[in-house]
């Protein structure tokens, strides 16, 4: 049968972080990590009212998933997120690839931290602007946020006017490295 | 005056909730008011009677909407309004239209709430009667050269702050005279648009203070007390996330002259009901009046916790025109409170608010913990409201066992599938310098390396839940459909033949 060849095979699955830092599991649903040379065995744990934890090393961890999107999983564990895409070995090497083609890229994206109303734009296109040079005004919840560059560069692009509404990680500004 | 027999709490969330507790405790019957942004809400559980605004059609907020407001009073004949905080509590309007249609407003007279809301004017109260106060602009400033002249006069750092301002919104601190011109436009803009007044006023910018509060209650009788301080340092962008009673800053001689400066403005402006007068104190023990608050504040637990006082009570009692019974000499601070406020924010990028529904909430009680709390599983928090959703307060004999009380007690608070600040709580109670009481209200950019506490292997864990989780799911995908990659041997050749072909 051509079913049962995989799944009697060592599956590995590559986690890895926003920072790029990479776990390998080999066969999950065995519930182990593997620490040097050691396997410790993983409990998980859900009680009556549904909350899930992980047991491990004798402290208990309460997990949660609160996104998922195909292989990116945003996780909270005890309450901090961690986002973490799933890779197998060929997808893995193949995002790697991906990645370094991205590096080339010479545009910074400026995106929205917050939901909120642009009340003004403090720089032009084409303008030259310096690390630290605040960019627009973005107005949320009543305050008044200066949005900063993180980088030196050159205005490419402004895609929004002044009193526009935008949501959160839109695109406002590209700059150009 | 007449005894209260029925309430409107013009307010939702938490403090709601808090009201209605001790209304139900005085045999007051409670209303509430129902909206179409929140129809489901929790604290519409913990009220009598319902005052349904769902199908209200207007512009102005329900709880801003003081003409509606005051005709549901009327139309169910309802004694008094609490307003809780925010919205119509600090409202001198509001508090005149209730006075006008024999309503009982309970919290201070339009007067006191209009003089003491006017930061200007408060400043002027205060500086009449022996109350220190930063130096500073003494009245608005008119233009951006006045702006310059005062900043020079008085020396960088300055603050610029709405004269109509408060909740820490509407302030702008400028370190330099290059910044002046530009701060103050963005300040009276700012102001304008937050609360319909441009006026800004000036003050010389205090290094690294405490945020220090206290607590009166003041009847119609003339009766004036204090109920100590708060310290309330912990704070990001002039918002308390986390505040405590009493303080470590204080010993009885600071306390003794700073609750004396707190009954003189109380008595300047001729106070009633409960009231908080805000203070800076600075590194050499300098204090500085700020703003008095004319409302129930939201860490007004730690407070009855260590005081032993129902303030929401006390409120009532006033404004029917009770007498104060406890003496000043009764009120004796015992223990240690500390509160920490849960807000559906993400820690993690900047507090930037977390909408979401939360699908689950789990807290376990004990002795030393109180959960005052505005959700229950299936709420939701969207962009209509204030992002904090509870308040978790917590005691001890000693700070350090507030501390270690309130660490266990985050522990057993679970929320699920939405983000909150207990993480960074936890991060601000295991931080040393917190232990040891060294915080200002500059702590969290100037102490915090991290602002959310993580235990050892989270990462990993995370790690570990998703890769099991993605096993899963494709074990049930493959159930479902023949994916031709599967099974197949992935060889060097064939996979670099792959990556060639993208």
């Amino acid at each position: 049968m051509m079913v049962s060849r995989s799944k009697s095979k060592k599956q590995k699955f590559i986690s890895c972080t926003e920072k790029n830092k990479k776990y390998e599991f080999v066969n999950p649903k065995e519930l182990y990590i593997k620490q040097g040379k050691e396997n410790i065995p993983i409990e998980i744990v859900s009680d009556k009212q549904g909350f899930v934890y992980i047991v491990w090393k004798k402290r208990k961890y309460l997990v949660d998933i609160i996104e998922k999107n195909q292989n990116q999983y945003e996780i909270l564990v005890n309450g901090v997120s961690y986002s973490i895409s799933v890779e197998s070995p060929f997808s893995y090497k193949r995002r790697k690839y991906l990645a370094k083609n991205k590096e080339a890229s010479k545009v910074e994206k400026i995106q929205a931290p917050m939901p909120g109303k642009i009340i003004e734009f403090l720089v032009e296109e084409n303008q030259e602007i310096k690390e630290g040079e605040p960019l627009l005004i973005l107005e949320a919840m009543k305050m008044q946020n200066e949005i900063i560059s993180n980088i030196h560069g050159k205005i490419k692009n402004i895609n929004f006017n002044a009193e526009d509404t935008v949501m959160k990680d839109d695109v406002l500004i590209e700059v150009e490295k | 005056m007449k005894k209260i027999k029925s309430l409107l709490i013009a307010n939702r969330g938490e403090i709601a909730i808090r009201i209605s507790e001790t209304a139900k405790k005085m045999g007051i019957k409670t209303y509430g008011i129902k909206t179409s942004k929140e129809p489901n809400a929790f604290y519409l559980q913990h009220i009598d009677e319902i005052i349904d605004f769902t199908e209200v059609l207007s512009d102005i907020p329900e709880f801003l909407d003081i003409n509606r407001i005051i005709f549901s009073i009327k139309e169910h004949n309802i004694d008094a309004v609490h307003p809780g905080y925010g919205y119509l509590a600090e409202n001198p309007y509001f508090a005149q239209k209730c006075i006008e249609n024999k309503i009982i407003f309970i919290g201070p007279t339009p007067d006191a709430i209009y003089k003491l809301g006017n930061k200007t004017i408060a400043k002027q109260l205060a500086s009449t009667h022996q109350v220190p106060l930063l130096q500073g602009s003494n009245g608005n400033i008119r233009d951006s050269k006045h702006a310059k002249q005062i900043a020079r006069k008085i020396g960088y750092p300055v603050i610029l702050k709405a004269a109509s301002g408060g909740g820490g919104r509407g302030m702008r601190i400028v370190e330099h005279e290059k910044d002046i011109e530009k701060m103050f436009r963005m300040a009276q803009n700012e102001a304008d648009k937050a609360f319909s007044d441009p006026s800004v006023f000036m003050e010389k910018y205090v290094r690294n203070p405490r945020h220090i509060e206290f607590q009166v209650l003041a009847d119609h009788h003339g009766n004036i007390i204090h109920l100590g301080e708060r310290e309330c340092s912990i704070q990001r962008k002039h918002q308390k996330l986390i505040e405590e009673s009493p303080s470590v800053a204080l010993n009885n001689e600071l306390r003794s002259k700073m609750s004396k400066a707190a009954i003189n403005i109380a008595k300047a402006s001729k106070y009633r009901n409960a009231g908080t007068v805000e203070f800076l104190l600075d590194e050499s023990g300098n204090f500085y009046f700020m703003e008095m608050n004319t409302r129930i504040q939201v860490e007004h637990p730690v407070t009855e916790m260590v005081t032993g006082i129902d303030l929401v009570e006390w409120q009532i009692r006033i404004a029917q025109g009770e007498k104060l019974t406890i003496k000043q000499q009764d009120v004796k601070l015992n223990g240690w409170a500390i509160e920490c406020r849960i807000n559906a924010e993400d820690v993690q990028s900047g507090f930037t608010p977390y909408l979401g529904t939360i699908e689950k909430i789990q807290f376990n009680k004990s002795k030393y913990c109180r959960f005052d709390s505005g959700i229950t599983d299936g709420s939701m928090v969207t962009a209509n409201f204030d992002s904090m959703l509870a308040k978790l307060i917590c005691f001890g004999d000693t700070r350090e066992k507030a501390i270690i009380n309130s660490l266990n007690a985050l522990n057993r608070l679970q929320i699920l599938s939405i983000k909150t600040t207990i993480p960074f709580c936890k991060a601000v109670l295991n931080h040393p310098k917190f232990k040891k009481g060294e915080i200002s209200t500059s702590f969290i950019t100037k102490d915090m390396k991290q602002l959310y506490h993580q235990e050892p292997d989270e990462e990993l864990i995370a790690a570990f839940w998703a890769a099991l989780n993605h096993n899963v799911q494709l074990d049930i995908e493959d159930k479902t459909y023949v994916d031709y990659e599967k099974g197949k041997n992935m060889t060097p050749w064939l996979l670099n033949k792959r990556l060639k072909s993208l």
